[in-house]
């Protein structure tokens, strides 16, 4: 999970090059915790502000490993094209009724043919049909300035134009799944290091888990179930 | 004799108590036996039904989870279905309610609707939760799913439901589905075939109840109801019986809320009894029927038993009142060896052994003991139906006179030999068909058949000749004296007792004959009749007042004065009138009662003595004394302690007494006449010349007095012996002493001789008949005539 993080981080950095010409940049690390001050992993930080966006790429991949998406939340700039690799042996038949982007794709293996266009922002999410328990989010923003929280609750911005700037927060537990304000930052020459807090919801009941061992009962049961079906 | 009832009622009959009493045993046991056996399998029933019923609990119970969890199952693979996420993701309502509907179908739902995630209804195919209101049991659904409940069951639409939820999951969960499963008879018939109870549900939603569901007959329905509302918080079994089926019942709270949507869902399990009790009712049956049959077997046995017994005494009561009634001859025939076996031999001996005896005392009781001969009671019998046939029958009866001799001869066995040969003896001298019958001591009585009295008086000789036969007896020679009476049917008298009475008379009355055979008189036994009513009146006349004396004048020959006179007692019988003395006396003298009419006459006598010399006139009383008072103890201190309480000098007193008194005694007598001489009273002899006594005799008595028998008196004249007789007596009397007086002095003439012959008193109607106190004191005062002119 490191590597897509210091992917995104590399574009940013990339971005702040072609941008330290004009002006002054600096370091921006944001430690995430939840209202327990625990630190919080796949928090999606965005920021805007008045300095001029950064460049970034339009693609992604959203990766199946081990019946899970990889990585489980993933933030995309509207118009993104992300791609589905299958890293498994199995099929998985990836659908989302989400809003923003409602698509579905059959059971494959490997990686399909023509990745999906995430063109309107909003918060995308994905299942797989027949593994019930696969979850995976795609944050789709406007804003041109966007990571993920490692699992130590990090999230660093290596050169972020001075100015001010509107922090978004959002997480899967989040209530009602909408992005919470994360106050403004100013940012100037020096590095700047911050803390948010995020409330988070527990896990919902209703959210599906991964099938535990198996009991006879339940083999059982399933087989009466689907024999009366 | 009171004979024996033997219509023995069939009530009271031993025969009838017997099977009374064993059928009355067997059906106690059979009841016992009947109620043990009917309470075990009761029991028994009752146990295996509450048995059945917790088994069937248990098998409802789990049945009801799995059909939830199989729906619950069925419900979350549908919810899965792509096809139904995609379109409830769609938001499109139309679509959601077709996809619910098409769904649903799939697994059989009734109803389904989609809930938000907060509770609110998205879509429903349910008329009551229109879309966008709170859904009512979203609280009780997340509670179930709490306690991982698979299915809530609810009263929906008045019927119970299993609702079963599934999150919508694209691929968070977005929505809920309820999909809810109605719980009808179907439902409830499925259960029962695998639980074998009878099943049935009823909802209370708003505390209004709802249509029952049930696998009982819909006749039971409200009944159910009520048992099912009244039972629902109580978790017991009981019994119940609705119309012929019983029961047990348990009731289950199925779901139940306490707030404001108070709705309950209520089970009702039921174990039914009626094929347990089908099981056992062949038990019942057979008990039936062997109660059946053993009571009719101890029936007949009873039956039998008792006829066994009561037959053989039935037998014996009927031959126990053949012998009462007399019936010595006919055996009891009863050949058994047991103890009735015993009885009727013993019956049979009993009934000889009393014919024997009855024989004996039948004989006994017409016969004589001594002699063999037949006794007074069977002689009036043949002389009963002698006279009830109108044949002629003569009696004799016949008294043997010298009894006495010959007892005090030979003693008292000698009378018994001697009567034992005169029974032997009689009939001999009798014809076959006659009867010689012993009465008592020596007396006999013959009945001769077809005789009349003379024909009796021929016979009567005959056997009067026969007895006078000298025979021996206990060495002595015995001829035997004997009198006989004589009474002859038709003759004289027509009832038995009668005619024996008569003879008897007739019999006494020949006594007094020298043939000493006398044949009943006509009116005998009046005379008799009427002696026995003087007897009896006799002892009681003084008492009664009827007694009285008249008084006869005695003559003074030489002077031609009355200056004495004898008393004689007249009796004025309230019945017969004035009886004779000649009459009374005699019985009196007989029977005893003489002393009493003495002691009247002397006291009489004296009173009226004394009552007459207050008045002046002044005589001499003759008074009788008879031979009893002459022998009595204290005649003399009674007369002197009359003449002292009536202040009479002892010489107007004349005691009379005849030869004959003074003979039966003369000791006695003599020592009586001497204190009597001493007191003062003069002494004379009455009825001189009837006796035996000798003038030596006479010579020794202290006598003052002579009196003539009338009977020589009464025909006096110079020519006939009795005037010798009179005229020596005189002279003989005057030679010794003593004055003479003449009774029955009834002619002048008679007067005159005696007056010539120098008699000193002369006493008869010639002088003056007897004449009552107050007459003859009336005749004293007259002018005193000479005899003569009396006469005339």
């Amino acid at each position: 999970m490191a590597r897509p993080t210091s992917l995104t981080g590399l574009f940013l950095f990339v971005a702040c090059l072609l941008s330290s010409g004009l002006s002054v940049a600096a370091a921006f690390q944001a430690e995430i915790v939840d209202q327990d001050g625990k630190p919080l992993p796949n928090v999606v930080m965005t920021l805007q502000g008045d300095a001029p966006p950064p460049v970034f790429s339009l693609k992604a991949d959203m990766d199946q490993r081990d019946k899970q998406y990889d990585p489980h939340v993933l933030a995309v700039h509207t118009g993104t094209q992300i791609r589905f690799p299958n890293s498994d042996n199995i099929r998985h038949q990836v659908y989302s009724f989400s809003t923003p982007k409602r698509f579905e794709l059959r059971l494959y293996e490997g990686t399909p043919s023509d990745p999906v266009l995430f063109d309107k922002p909003g918060i995308v999410v994905l299942g797989c049909n027949i593994h019930d328990w696969m979850l995976g989010y795609v944050y789709v923003t406007d804003d041109p300035w966007f990571a993920v929280s490692d699992k130590k609750g990090l999230i660093r911005f290596d050169k972020l134009p001075a100015g001010r700037y509107h922090v978004t927060l959002w997480h899967p537990q989040v209530a009602d799944m909408l992005p919470q304000p994360g106050g403004e930052i100013g940012v100037s020459a020096t590095d700047l290091k911050q803390r948010f807090s995020l409330s988070i919801q527990p896990l919902s009941p209703d959210a599906p888990a991964a099938p535990a061992p198996s009991t006879f009962g339940d083999a059982f049961n399933k087989a009466v179930s689907e024999t009366a079906k | 004799m009171p004979s024996i009832k033997l219509s023995v009622k069939l009530r009271s009959s031993f025969q009838a108590r017997v099977a009374c009493v064993l059928i009355l045993l067997l059906l106690v046991v059979v009841g016992a036996l009947y109620f043990s056996v009917k309470a075990a399998t009761n029991s028994a029933i009752r146990s295996q039904a509450a048995e059945q019923l917790q088994l069937g609990t248990r098998v409802f119970e789990r049945l009801l989870d799995v059909q939830s969890r199989r729906l619950s199952d069925g419900v979350q693979l549908l919810a899965a279905d792509f096809g139904f996420r995609d379109a409830v993701a769609s938001g499109d309502s139309a679509t959601i309610r077709s996809v619910l509907i098409n769904h649903g179908k799939r697994i059989n739902a009734t109803d389904m609707i989609l809930l938000s995630m907060d509770g609110k209804v998205l879509a429903s195919t349910l008329d009551e939760t229109p879309e966008g209101s709170q859904f009512r049991y979203d609280h009780a659904l997340r509670e179930a799913r709490r306690a991982r409940q698979s299915t809530l069951i609810v009263p929906l639409q008045g019927q119970p439901h299993l609702l079963v939820e599934a999150p919508v999951l694209a691929p968070l969960p977005i929505a809920r589905v309820v999909m809810g499963f109605s719980m009808d008879t179907a439902f409830a018939r499925e259960l029962r075939s695998l639980s074998n109870l009878e099943v049935s549900f009823l909802t209370v939603d708003m505390q209004q109840p709802g249509q029952l569901v049930s696998t009982q007959p819909p006749a039971m329905a409200q009944s159910l109801e009520r048992l099912m509302l009244t039972n629902a918080t109580k978790h017991i079994q009981e019994l119940t019986e609705y119309e012929q089926h019983s029961f047990l019942s348990k009731t289950l709270m199925l779901a139940s809320t306490a707030d404001e949507n108070d709705n309950q869902v209520i089970a009702l399990l039921q174990s039914p009894l009626d094929a347990a009790m089908q099981a056992f009712a062949p038990l019942d049956q057979n008990i039936l029927f062997i109660a059946l049959i053993s009571l009719l077997a101890s029936l007949i046995g009873a039956l039998l038993l008792a006829r066994s017994v009561s037959q053989p005494v039935r037998a014996l009561a009927q031959a126990a009142e053949r012998i009462g009634q007399g019936d010595y001859q006919t055996p009891v025939p009863l050949k058994r060896s047991d103890e009735l076996g015993l009885l009727a031999t013993a019956f049979n001996s009993m009934q000889s052994g009393i014919a024997e005896r009855e024989q004996q005392l039948a004989h006994n009781a017409l016969h004589d003991g001594l002699t063999g001969l037949p006794n007074r009671a069977l002689a009036m019998e043949r002389l009963g139906s002698a006279i009830s046939a109108g044949r002629p029958v003569a009696l004799v009866y016949l008294e043997i006179d010298n009894l006495r001799a010959i007892s005090e001869a030979g003693g008292p066995e000698a009378v018994d030999l001697m009567l034992q040969q005169v029974g032997q003896r009689l009939p001999t001298a009798l014809r076959a068909g006659d009867t010689v019958a012993h009465l008592i001591g020596g007396e006999f009585l013959l009945l001769l058949h077809n005789t009349a009295s003379d024909g009796a008086v021929a016979t009567a000789d005959k056997l009067q000749q026969l007895l006078l036969k000298p025979q021996r007896i206990a060495g002595h020679d015995v001829a035997l004296d004997c009198r006989m009476g004589i009474a002859a049917f038709p003759e004289d008298g027509l009832a038995a007792e009668e005619l024996l009475g008569r003879a008897a008379i007739a019999m006494k009355d020949a006594e007094q004959i020298p043939g000493r055979i006398q044949i009943y008189e006509q009116g005998r036994d009046l005379a008799h009749r009427r002696q026995v009513t003087l007897i009896r009146d006799l002892r009681h006349a003084a008492a009664n007042g009827e007694l009285l004396l008249h008084y006869q004048p005695k003559l003074d020959i030489r002077q031609g004065r009355v200056r004495q006179a004898e008393a004689l007692l007249r009796w004025q019988h309230p019945q017969f009138g004035m009886v004779s003395p000649a009459e009374f006396i005699v019985l009196a003298e007989r029977t005893g009662s003489i002393q009493i009419l003495t002691q009247w006459v002397i006291e009489e006598g004296v009173r009226q003595l004394s009552e007459w010399n207050q008045r002046g006139l002044r005589l001499q009383l003759s008074l009788n004394i008879s031979a009893e008072d002459l022998l009595g103890p204290d005649l003399t201190d009674r007369v002197s302690a009359l003449l002292k309480h009536y202040r009479l000098p002892a010489e107007q007193l004349i005691f009379e007494i005849t030869e004959s008194a003074v003979m039966r005694e003369p000791e006695q007598a003599l020592k009586v006449l001497h204190r009597l001489r001493e007191c003062g009273i003069s002494l004379s002899v009455d009825d001189f010349g009837t006796g035996y006594s000798s003038l030596a005799h006479l010579k020794r008595l202290p006598v003052q007095e002579l009196k003539i028998d009338q009977s020589f008196v009464r025909d006096l004249d110079e020519t006939s012996e009795d005037a010798v007789i009179v005229r020596s007596t005189i002279e003989m009397s005057h030679n010794l002493g003593l004055k003479v007086v003449a009774e029955g002095v009834e002619y002048a003439h008679s007067l005159r001789l005696l007056e010539r012959w120098h008699c000193d008193t002369a006493q008869g109607y010639l002088i003056s008949r007897p004449l009552t106190a107050a007459a003859f004191e009336a005749w004293v005062a007259l002018p005193l005539g000479s005899p003569s002119v009396m006469v005339h």
